[in-house]
């Protein structure tokens, strides 16, 4: 059973002050095992935040982000999966799923995990799994003002994955799951 | 016999007869020789008793010669000390009847618990002399005393049988992580339902969760919250066990041996904490597991050793049902918690030796809190090496009037074995020595346990 927090585009303190209050209430030290995040935290303050959450996390670089030196994409082994990180700034049309999958199968991942949307996206396609988890502050993004503070925690248990969907809509905290399995036909050579 | 020689109280530091007081120190030296266990272990009942327990020829002779060269250590050791030779005739002739007295203990213990309706008055009497070491006979016969096994032998194996299911059982229902719960109910659910989306591309569905029931819930009824509260119960067992008996190999080290042994004991101080809502893990309780666990791992019997888990954790919770409520803060000032045992020890203090009494009690103010806390909380587990602990745990558990009882016995015992350092010592002297007692001739504590009188407000108080 191992805890990961998929997490981004907070923009603080450019576009927003801090998480929600009822965000960093949940987040506490001493359950979760991994945190990946998809970028534009976009201060040192934040990512000591994460660390004091999680020792092991891992962050890409998004466009605003002021510490240059996290990678452009980033890939770890969780159990029996694969997971790919990128912010997504760097893949034209932004949000595109065929992009997308272009970039999955150059990471060869089984996971994608990616930002910059703001919006909140869980996709299976062609054969790999695209998760968005928003932005955690609900800061205004290039498309639009209208955004939900919105993260996700995902549950890898051996060949499973449930992926919890926290957001905030109108300022209460609605849960979500999605459950999927690993299969050994998803990744097949095309 | 050399125990008749006891009945005064001699202790450590100087004692009116001289060459008695040597001979005291010998025997002393010679019995712990003796208590360490190695020596018992050598005489298997080969061709004594009944061949329930049968070795083969060749550890008999293997363990006869061990028992020729031991003897002959011991008498080595008794040259050097420059002992005379009719003397050191006479250690040897101790020895031998110190060997035939446990082959015959033995036999009588196989005798009784082979009876079809085992006499546990009889078992407790011979308990209480001590039980040899080895073989699986201690383990059964704390079985028996715990109430654990019912006196009929007939039904001791549906008992074992049962008690050892319903162990497994427990351990699936408490001690599963959320998601290995979450994915049974899931595969129970779904196991006639096709994923139907499983090769179909797009978004994948979204399912509303029940009761809050997502790993980050602080709700109290959440099955995670409750979850990771007990991970931290669960730190703290993990790192009492690495500190439990550090010695010792069976306890201690990363050899697979020692870690399934950890592991074990782990998941029965995780379940007992969960059974347990009131009082919880609290430090220490792994120390009264230990010598548990080990006697019913150590069982010779096969089955009985690969389910020592399943029997160790009924025993325990049998074991901690009569000091439960020393645990419980709240139970601190009623008259079943602990400060109300700890002034029972006072009084039976009181009651058997006045002068000692007064003496800790108002000159040097050493109050039965800053000692004995520890010791009747863990039943003495802490201030013994583990074979001590068994042969007076043997004593405990035999006693008829139950386990506090003795225990609060041994507690004094313990004091007036130490009388004479104690008299001369001030608060700090004094506190030191009970808070890292000494090593003392186990036998004759417990002799002095026995006689003592005892203190009748404690009889009220069991009524």
């Amino acid at each position: 059973m191992v805890l990961v927090l998929a997490i981004g585009d907070l923009h603080i303190p450019h576009r927003a002050p801090d998480l929600p209050p009822k965000f960093k209430s949940m987040l506490v030290p001493g359950k979760i095992q991994h945190i990946i995040c998809t970028g534009n935290l976009c201060i040192k303050e934040v990512h000591d935040y994460f660390k004091s959450l999680c020792p092991d996390l891992h962050v890409t670089r998004g466009e605003c982000d002021e510490d240059s030196r996290y990678p452009e994409n980033k890939t770890l082994t969780i159990g029996q999966f694969k997971l790919g990180i990128c912010h997504g700034h760097q893949v034209i049309p932004w949000g595109d799923l065929d992009s997308l999958a272009m970039l999955q199968r150059q990471l060869d991942v089984d996971i994608l995990v990616t930002g910059h949307t703001h919006q909140f996206k869980a996709y299976k396609h062609e054969g790999g799994v695209v998760i968005n988890p928003g932005s955690a502050t609900g800061a205004y993004s290039s498309f639009t003002y209208d955004v939900n503070p919105s993260f996700v925690l995902m549950d890898i248990d051996g060949l499973r994955v449930v992926v919890y969907v926290y957001e905030l809509i109108d300022g209460e905290v609605k849960v979500d799951k999605i459950d999927f399995k690993k299969t050994s036909t998803t990744r097949s050579a095309h | 016999m050399l125990k008749g020689k006891k009945l005064k109280l001699p202790d450590r530091l100087g004692s009116l007869v001289v060459g008695f007081d040597d001979k005291d120190e010998d025997s002393g030296g010679s019995d712990s020789v003796l208590e360490s266990g190695e020596e018992l272990e050598i005489i298997q009942p080969n061709g004594f008793g009944s061949g329930r327990e049968s070795e083969t020829d060749d550890d008999g002779e293997i363990e006869e010669d061990a028992m020729v060269k031991r003897k002959a250590k011991v008498d080595g050791e008794l040259e050097q000390k420059g002992r005379q030779r009719h003397e050191k005739d006479g250690w040897g002739h101790v020895l031998v009847m110190k060997i035939i007295e446990t082959d015959e203990k033995r036999s009588d213990i196989e005798y009784e618990i082979s009876q079809k309706e085992v006499n546990l008055e009889k078992l407790q009497r011979i308990a209480s002399t001590g039980l040899p070491d080895g073989g699986g006979l201690r383990a059964t016969v704390w079985k028996l005393l715990l109430g654990f096994l019912p006196p009929s032998r007939d039904l001791w194996e549906k008992e074992l049988t049962e008690n050892r299911q319903k162990y497994s059982k427990l351990k699936e229902e408490l001690l599963l992580t959320p998601s290995e719960l979450a994915r049974i109910k899931e595969e129970a659910l779904h196991s006639t339902e096709h994923n139907a989306d499983v090769d179909t591309d797009g978004p994948l569905t979204r399912q509303k969760i029940s009761h809050e029931d997502h790993p980050l819930s602080l709700g109290k009824a959440s099955v995670w919250h409750q979850y990771f509260e007990h991970t931290e119960i669960a730190e703290q067992i993990d790192r009492d066990l690495q500190r439990t008996h550090p010695e010792m190999k069976f306890f201690s080290g990363e050899s697979s041996f020692s870690r399934k042994h950890r592991e074990a004991m782990r998941n029965i101080l995780l379940l007992f904490s969960k059974l347990n809502p009131a009082i919880r893990y609290v430090q220490g309780m792994n120390e009264v597991l230990a010598p548990l666990y080990y006697v019913f791992s150590t069982d010779i019997d096969e089955q009985n050793a690969s389910n020592a888990e399943a029997d160790s954790f009924s025993c325990f919770v049998r074991l901690m049902s009569d000091s439960v409520d020393h645990f419980c803060q709240q139970l601190d000032n009623s008259s079943v918690g602990i400060l109300s045992t700890l002034s029972r020890l006072a009084e039976l203090l009181k009651a058997n030796d006045e002068e000692l009494w007064r003496h800790l009690e108002f000159t040097s103010k050493v109050k039965p809190q800053y000692y004995a806390f520890r010791w009747i909380t863990l039943l003495l587990t802490q201030e013994f090496n583990l074979q001590s602990i068994l042969r007076i745990w043997d004593s405990l558990l035999s006693n008829p009037f139950g386990v506090q009882d003795m225990l609060l016995r041994v507690c004094c015992a313990m004091l007036l074995c130490v009388k004479s350092r104690l008299l001369s010592g001030d608060f700090a002297a004094n506190l030191k020595l009970l808070q890292h007692y000494p090593d003392i001739n186990i036998e004759h504590l417990l002799l002095v346990a026995r006689d003592l009188s005892p203190d009748t407000s404690s009889y009220r108080l069991s009524l």
